[in-house]
């Protein structure tokens, strides 16, 4: 008979500071079913009856924000991987004059933080038309994503043998299709992972969207900042809803973590991200 | 014929690099030269910016609310270093320790679950729990600590540290993982030779693991070191600086100067010091990483 060997404590610590973590997720789950009357009595609960249209109630406030997040954010993080490959490439197996100046210019601007050109772009797109559109999102998120992006490409472009190019070399392959034949399919799990984090990063933007977009083009963040906690029944406020929209507007990332968890969490602890 | 191959390799590396600098001079390089340029300007978005030379930075030696900031600023950074380094590691330290490596999987991924949940969906959860009415106030009435309840964003004595200290029990998904990799890092040899001479336990952790992770110690320290000064969501957010000035911080500054007053110049100014104060820390930590090694 196989004996149940209970967790060491260091695994009880482990299970209760997990228990912490899940907890706001916990709130707002239970949060996101209550009426306001529910909500007024206690916040901590589970509701006794499960009020599911507070979700619908939210999907109508944020699904056009959804969109237009995911949107923006595919567009850009398309262009993102394919530019920052192209250059990583370059950078990392051709010959060019200036290749390590220009090579320092983009890696400089790793040091510049986001504060620096908030401003300046805000007004430069507003100047340019573009505000009011995805462009006025799409455009400077590409320009932000590549300086790290290159790097990490280039960091493993270096390590790709130059004996597998130059044997494409001779078989007469030019230097665009090894890059489509050879260099893309090669980068996919690394593009993944940087994909992930670029991805993961813009999702969270709220500053740039809130300054640039009007309604009809708002991100989810701008949206959830801005979600009018109506007054329903009893002249409670909707926070139902509001909890119900934290909710949705976790899933995206979820479903694309569900999909992708292993590949992040090995890239990282694997070490192949460095600073 | 050789001449003209190198030629043709030099074109292809341009091409390839140049959708990059085309829109790395258009949204990136043009909007850094407009900053620095800036701060020396009394820019305020419409008119022609006029050079100003020094005003921008005069104007800021007696600014209240920037000195507020500042001294704001600096308690934030020393909280979220330790906040950063120290629950991460000990989760790290956990879950290395966890015998079998399926569970040591499991621990470290469900670790990382939560950060699906958006980050400004942290920030607006947390202004709701510390409400006069919200949930950490209610659990204290059901304890029976009822004297403890406090309006923890309205009182400008704690508003600060409720802010700081939200997102209990502060264990970044990212800051675990780097910590992990590092103690996977460690040799075997090097473990098993600490065991022949009894490091076990708290010892080994003392004698071994924090001095050989201090690679992704001094990582972590410069990266919530810069982050930190750049944190501007939540005290954007939950309390715009309030009450009065208690959870002003020089990015919110900044911003609300260009933003709100238009004083583009000045923000600018501002922003500046700020980078040179983070450009400062990354090349001491470079200079300390480069004498190590």
């Amino acid at each position: 008979m196989k004996s149940i060997r209970l967790p060491s404590v260091g695994q009880w610590i482990l299970i209760i500071l997990l228990f912490f973590s899940f907890l706001p997720v916990y709130f707002i789950f239970v949060n996101s079913v209550k009426t306001p009357l529910d909500f007024a009595a206690s916040t901590l609960n589970i509701p006794q009856h499960f009020e599911w249209s507070n979700y619908t109630a939210a999907w109508d406030k944020i699904s056009m924000p959804i969109v237009n997040s995911v949107v923006i954010i595919a567009i850009s993080v398309f262009f993102i991987v394919i530019l920052s490959s192209m250059s990583a490439y370059a950078f990392a197996k051709l010959s060019f004059p200036l290749k390590n100046s220009l090579f320092m210019l983009i890696f400089s601007l790793l040091l510049i933080p986001g504060f620096l050109t908030l401003i300046p772009l805000y007004l430069q797109i507003k100047k340019l038309g573009l505000s009011d559109s995805y462009w006025a999102l799409i455009l400077p998120y590409i320009a932000g994503g590549q300086a790290f992006t290159i790097f990490v490409l280039k960091t493993f472009f270096d390590q790709l043998p130059n004996e597998l190019f130059e044997a494409a070399r001779i078989d007469g392959a030019g230097n665009p299709k090894i890059y489509t034949s050879i260099v893309l399919p090669l980068s996919i799990p690394i593009c993944t992972t940087v994909g992930i984090i670029n991805i993961n990063n813009l999702w969270n933007d709220y500053l740039l969207p809130s300054l640039l977009l009007d309604r009809a083009h708002q991100t989810l963040t701008v949206a959830l900042v801005s979600f009018e906690a109506s007054a329903g029944n009893y002249g409670l406020s909707d926070y139902g809803g509001m909890m119900a929209a934290y909710i949705l507007a976790s899933v995206p990332l979820l479903l694309l973590f569900s999909v992708l968890m292993r590949n992040f969490v090995e890239g990282i602890a694997s070490g192949s991200i460095k600073m | 014929m050789k001449l003209k191959d190198k030629y043709k390799v030099a074109l292809t590396g341009y091409a390839f690099i140049l959708p990059t600098f085309i829109f790395l001079i258009w949204f990136m390089y043009y909007p850094v030269y407009q900053a620095l340029s800036g701060a020396f300007t009394n820019w305020d978005g419409f008119n022609a910016p006029q050079f100003i030379g020094l005003d921008n930075f005069k104007r800021m030696m007696t600014d209240e609310v920037l000195s507020q900031s500042t001294v704001n600023a600096l308690i934030w950074i020393a909280f979220s270093i330790i906040l950063s380094v120290v629950p991460p590691f000990i989760v790290a330290e956990l879950i290395f320790h966890v015998k079998k490596t399926k569970l040591q999987y499991l621990y470290r991924t469900l670790f990382v679950v939560p950060i699906v949940i958006p980050g400004i969906v942290t920030v607006l959860l947390w202004r709701l729990l510390y409400q006069g009415d919200g949930a950490i106030n209610q659990i204290l009435e059901m304890i029976g600590l009822g004297s403890l309840q406090k309006l923890w964003l309205g009182d400008p004595n704690i508003a600060l540290y409720s802010i700081m200290l939200m997102g209990f029990p502060w264990i970044s998904a990212f800051n675990m993982l780097i910590f992990y990799s590092g103690l996977q890092g460690i040799p075997q040899e090097v473990i098993e030779a600490a065991k022949l001479e009894g490091a076990t336990g708290w010892k080994r952790v003392f004698r071994l693991d924090i001095p050989l992770s201090l690679p992704q110690f001094r990582l972590i320290i410069i990266l919530s070191l810069i982050g930190s000064l750049q944190n501007i969501i939540p005290p954007l957010i939950m309390t715009n600086g309030g009450p009065g000035y208690s959870t002003y911080v020089p990015i919110l500054h900044m911003y609300n100067v260009s933003t709100v007053n238009g004083e583009f110049g000045y923000g600018m100014a501002v922003a500046l010091i700020m980078f040179l104060v983070i450009l400062l820390f990354t090349i001491l930590n470079m200079k300390l990483v480069k004498s190590e090694s």
